[in-house]
């Protein structure tokens, strides 16, 4: 990269206030440092109740691209945390095989639409189902992230080629 | 049966005690890898009844349960469903700070999961 690409990437940064940007492989190693990194900047914050949303949202993000990550080994992994007039924006990033995202959009439009009180109620009855759940998560990250956010998530798929799908989720607190 | 797990950053201190009976789980729950760190309470108790009875004591105290620990936490619950069922009384303290509105919530979420335990939520300043 040059300096002058340096330049207009730092300018792009500043002028959207972005805290914390992350590209390349997410580890659960990096998580816990990044976590650490968030909580002592929280910790700043006056709002406790709103600096324990944010928190939960970050984690469960960031556990959702080390979890459903179709190439760890890549770098395909971002994480992007915003702060602008008091609204924290966090997105999560990561690639996915195409055949997978049928099930994530469908859950997806299903969280979008509905509200707080949908959400808890669809939140409780995964609880019920959680130890059902393959894999090292339990099915509710989403809704969590859904849960504690203060407007409704939103995401975008985009085609990578005939096997890939660029995803990112993105979560207003 | 006696069980002591120290907190670390991102797992809870456990307490398993048998006089009076009482299980603590206190701090951050993110482990690495959750049903290796929950694997040993939770055999413990899915043989509760059979080891010990009387009333139980569950107290929590927590800050921060990522939704991967909530299957373990639910399968805790599910222990201490069976033990009540066995003829014992299982009192759940869950313990939130007044600025947490995600533990708090959380509390009630697996008060209405398990409504044959005597469960009360008790907020903290």
């Amino acid at each position: 990269m040059e300096l002058s690409q340096a330049t207009l990437l730092r300018n792009t940064l500043r002028s959207h206030n972005v805290i914390m940007a992350y590209n390349g492989v997410v580890s659960d190693d990096l998580m816990v440092s990044l976590a650490g990194l968030l909580k002592t900047r929280l910790l700043a914050n006056k709002d406790a109740k709103r600096s324990k949303l944010i928190f939960a949202v970050f984690m469960e993000g960031v556990q959702n691209l080390i979890w459903h990550g179709e190439k760890q080994e890549e770098n395909y992994g971002m994480i992007l945390i915003t702060e602008i007039n008091d609204e924290v924006v966090i997105m999560c990033g990561n690639r996915v095989s195409r055949e997978k995202t049928h099930d994530l959009r469908e859950r997806l439009n299903q969280i979008k639409g509905a509200d707080k009180e949908t959400i808890r109620q669809l939140y409780r009855e995964g609880m019920s189902q959680a130890s059902d759940h393959e894999g090292p998560g339990s099915g509710l990250g989403l809704l969590e992230i859904a849960r504690r956010s203060s407007h409704p998530i939103s995401y975008s798929f985009e085609d990578v080629d005939s096997e890939n799908v660029d995803f990112i989720l993105s979560a207003t607190i | 049966m006696n069980i002591h797990l120290d907190a670390t950053d991102r797992t809870p201190k456990i307490s398993l005690i048998t006089d009076p009976l009482t299980l603590t789980i206190a701090g951050e729950s993110f482990p690495e890898d959750v049903s290796s760190f929950y694997g040993q309470i939770i055999t413990t108790l899915s043989s509760l009844s059979s080891t010990v009875k009387g009333p139980l004591t569950f107290e929590l105290e927590m800050i921060y349960i990522n939704s991967s620990s909530i299957k373990a936490f639910y399968r805790i619950f599910e222990c201490l469903e069976d033990y009540r069922k066995a003829g014992n009384i299982v009192n759940v303290i869950w313990k939130a700070s007044d600025d947490d509105d995600i533990m708090q919530e959380l509390g009630e979420d697996f008060k209405d999961r398990f409504q044959d335990l005597l469960f009360s939520i008790i907020q903290e300043g």
